[in-house]
């Protein structure tokens, strides 16, 4: 009945839901640099989720751009956070929650130099190569903190989230 | 067999982490390889000792002094000594040779790009570029 578009009025909440914890998630780390829930919220949503996560994302991109303005960083997010999704997809099949924090802590290293493709363009190569490398402290601590939250909230979220997904699905 | 998967995902895990550490290990090297050093400061000075005998001897340094005294000590430039007063320092020696202004008038003349010195070394500002002169002179 409520399946025309393949969303259900179910999925349109939960969306909501996965916006909303991901945007407070973002906000009330944001004192920190480069140490976020993000990642590990992605990840958990597709594995449990799926599809549906790819409406949510653009949702929580457009929202930190209306929070916190246009810039550069937006455009970066429009891609790195669905890559993110992507990958988490194509490794579904994966239980350990030792390969995840891994995971979460291999995107978080990466993010810097992911985050430098635009300078490419705008800048050169060797402008991006400028960018990434001055940003490498930073994406150490980002990969290292992704890797221990995940360690740390992986199996308490996956248990919590399976619960909810047998309760509502 | 779900066990013998279990174990199989856990070997993926921590093959995971390593190669985790071992990406973080190559990155912090690219770091410390890529990163730009401070090459000694960022401006570039001259400095020329014309002694008591007309030898020039001549330094190329590289300094983020702001003050000519500054840049003289932070760096293997010329060795001076001299007396310290309420302006500043007054150099009697440079690169052991000793300028007695008392007994035959000699001192040692700071120029800039070959311009008199206005300042003493204590208030002397460097800029990038600049050839400083200190030459014995005897005044007649």
């Amino acid at each position: 009945m409520v399946k025309k578009s393949g969303i259900t009025v179910k999925d349109i909440a939960l969306i909501g839901m996965m916006t909303a914890t991901i945007e407070v998630a973002k906000d009330s780390l944001a004192f920190l640099p480069n140490v976020e829930l993000v990642t590990l919220l992605i990840v958990l949503y597709t594995l449990f989720f799926g599809r549906r996560v790819f409406l949510a994302i653009p949702a929580f991109v457009l929202l930190q751009g209306l929070l916190c303005g246009f810039g550069l960083w937006w455009i970066m997010y429009l891609y790195v956070w669905p890559l993110l999704a992507l990958l988490t997809s194509l490794f579904r099949k994966q239980t350990s929650f030792l390969f995840w924090s891994a995971f979460c802590g291999l995107f978080g290293l990466f993010f810097g130099a992911l985050c430098s493709l635009p300078y490419i363009v705008l800048s050169g190569p060797a402008a991006a190569l400028a960018w990434w490398v001055a940003g490498i402290p930073f994406d150490i601590v980002h990969g290292v903190s992704n890797a221990v939250l995940c360690f740390v909230l992986f199996k308490p979220l996956r248990l919590a989230l399976g619960k909810l997904k047998n309760a509502w699905f | 067999m779900a066990q013998s998967e279990t174990r199989k995902s856990g070997k993926k895990g921590l093959i995971a982490v390593l190669i985790l550490v071992v990406l973080i290990a190559v990155f912090a090297v690219i770091y410390m390889v890529l990163s730009p050093s401070t090459s000694g400061g960022s401006k570039s000075l001259t400095i020329e000792v014309i002694d008591n005998k007309g030898e020039t001897t001549s330094y190329s340094i590289k300094t983020d002094a702001e003050y000519l005294r500054q840049a003289m000590d932070e760096t293997e430039g010329p060795t001076y000594e001299g007396t310290e007063s309420d302006y500043g320092m007054y150099v009697e020696t440079v690169n052991g040779v000793t300028a007695d202004y008392d007994t035959d008038g000699a001192y040692w003349a700071f120029y800039v790009d070959g311009e008199y010195c206005n300042y003493g070394i204590d208030s002397q500002p460097v800029n990038d570029g600049e050839v400083y002169t200190i030459e014995y002179t005897v005044y007649y």
